[in-house]
């Protein structure tokens, strides 16, 4: 069993903390409001309860639009950014402005949201990285609609898989369009992502 | 009253390469803007039309926008490049450096577009 020691979970949180408050300085920018942000809690549990955690905060919701890319390198992970389908073309509209007309806007708006989840998993897993003095290669980023179970499957995760789960909640203040991260690891990457944690914490107690 | 200039948008997202097109117009209506949805695509454009500033994404399918960008800094010493991408890790800014090209983070905002063009009108 996977377990993280009170000084490890503390490191990771503040990591993504850092990580996640980048992505909403981009996302701020990309939409030209406010952009407020949960404190990230972090649990590791399977695909099946992930999908169930995703689905249970946004009942009301139908389908999720998720943009994920891969990445590779200190540790691999698939992250996932995942908003209701239904608010996906208003953020489009809030990145491109009012002058697109709604035709062209729709039919780009799945290669906007692709951009928009680029732009804003990189910016968290690039400051990860930036963190633990490593890089982290990125695939392009790729388009998924459905349930969050599909979503997490689509994105390359088996039924068992572990998942880190990032509770974040991006909120358009404006616009109360709630959008969530989650990262998505196997036990190898995990025990790589808690080897960089513990560098982490060495070099911030000045040991490494 | 600066002559206008030709900028190259290189980038593989068509929304992005919109936004930086409307916000150059809008700062420069009579400045050309060409765009390439590829690394490769944009040697072609470059060798065709010879730009006076380049904006290059860095994660696109194929080539990917630091070979491009090296090339083209063979190919055109003389010409401004910048990055303009999501990747913000430390060592694709150490990457740009290296090349002696410039580094500007990704969303595009009409700012971070004025700011690469009046680097340009100033040099």
């Amino acid at each position: 069993m996977f377990s993280l020691s009170e000084l490890e979970t503390d490191a990771l949180i503040e990591i993504f903390n850092i990580g996640v408050g980048q992505a909403a300085a981009s996302m701020s920018a990309i939409v030209n409001e406010t952009v407020r942000m949960s404190v990230p809690s972090v649990s590791f549990i399977n695909r099946t309860d992930a999908a169930r955690l995703l689905d249970g905060k946004a009942p009301e919701a139908g389908a999720i639009c998720g943009v994920s890319q891969h990445y590779e390198g200190a540790f691999s992970t698939e992250a996932i950014l995942m908003f209701p389908e239904d608010k996906s073309l208003e953020i489009v509209r809030l990145m491109v402005g009012e002058s697109v007309p709604l035709k062209e806007l729709t039919e780009m708006e799945q290669e906007a949201m692709c951009e928009i989840g680029n732009i804003i998993l990189n910016s968290c897993v690039g400051t990860l990285a930036n963190i633990f003095q490593r890089e982290l290669h990125g695939s392009l980023p790729e388009y998924h609609i459905g349930t969050s179970d599909e979503i997490l499957i689509a994105s390359g995760s088996r039924h068992d898989t572990v998942v880190l789960m990032l509770h974040i909640d991006f909120v358009l203040e404006k616009h109360q369009i709630h959008g969530y991260v989650a990262f998505v690891l196997d036990i190898s990457a995990l025990h790589d992502l808690k080897e960089q944690i513990n560098l982490y914490i060495a070099r911030a107690m000045g040991q490494a | 009253m600066t002559p206008a200039k030709t900028v190259l948008i290189v980038d593989d997202s068509r929304v992005s390469r919109m936004m930086a097109r409307q916000y150059i117009a809008g700062l420069h209506a009579d400045w050309i803007v060409e765009e390439a949805g590829t690394g490769e695509e944009s040697l072609v454009k470059a060798r065709a039309t010879p730009p006076d500033l380049i904006l290059m994404d860095v994660n696109m399918p194929g080539m990917g926008g630091i070979a491009a960008a090296e090339q083209l800094r063979q190919e055109f010493p003389a010409v401004p490049i910048s990055l303009l991408t999501a990747n913000v890790q430390t060592a694709t800014r150490e990457r740009a450096a290296q090349l002696g090209i410039g580094f500007m983070e990704k969303p595009i905002t009409e700012a971070r577009i004025a700011q690469l063009l009046a680097a340009l009108e100033a040099a």
